[in-house]
């Protein structure tokens, strides 16, 4: 199980902010479009920043809690961490957006 | 003292908001609601990131040199904050641009 505690804590980020969609009503997942405007740029910027760290030996990904699976060097993980942060914070935004209407 | 990741992570912040103000130009930093969102994630980050980063069991692990070696709370480096602000802070502006 050891493996998979990056992932599962990327699945908790996720579990923790879907009710803000589906019950506090941010429209984030239900504007794919805009979604991945603001995503695609955003993985592109810090995964660049991200490779050329690890390549440099900056900082490195524990082989025991990660799966192992890895993309250009980064960890499948590491990948997701790119998606799923972006999006908690927009579901943030948009539900305190919500909230001032 | 100061490694390449304290560095970048002094810049990263600095970079984006530049980027927000000459070229993006939402306004979102004079909004509460942006400083809400951030104040928010980056609590957020303190439980998640410190899991990543705990050195008990580091899921994440940094070369001493790289860093200040300045960690908290708990074992977070405090470079991973001015990484966290400034992929927000993009992310938030972006989001902004797209939408209008």
């Amino acid at each position: 199980m050891d493996g998979w505690q990056y992932l599962l804590v990327l699945a908790s980020c996720v579990a923790v902010t879907l009710p803000l969609e589906i019950v506090a009503g941010a429209r984030v997942y239900r504007r794919p479009k805009a979604l991945l405007a603001t995503v695609v740029p955003v993985l592109a910027v810090f995964a660049c920043w991200d490779l050329v760290a690890v390549h440099q030996g900056e900082w490195w990904f524990s082989a025991r809690y990660t799966l192992g699976l890895r993309i250009a060097g980064l960890p499948v993980e590491e990948w997701l961490f790119f998606l799923v942060v972006p999006v908690c914070a927009l579901l943030t935004y948009e539900v305190l957006g919500r909230a001032s209407r | 003292m100061t490694g390449a990741y304290t560095i970048g992570a002094i810049c990263a912040p600095a970079a984006v908001v530049a980027v927000e103000l000459t070229a993006l130009r939402t306004g979102i930093l004079r909004r509460g609601r942006f400083w809400a969102t951030i104040a928010i994630t980056l609590a957020f980050q303190v439980p998640v990131d410190g899991w990543l980063t705990k050195l008990s069991a580091p899921i994440v692990l940094y070369r001493p040199a790289a860093i200040s070696g300045a960690r908290w709370p708990w074992d977070i480096p405090v470079e991973d904050f001015g990484f966290a602000f400034a992929m927000i802070t993009l992310t938030l502006a972006l989001w902004e641009r797209v939408r209008s």
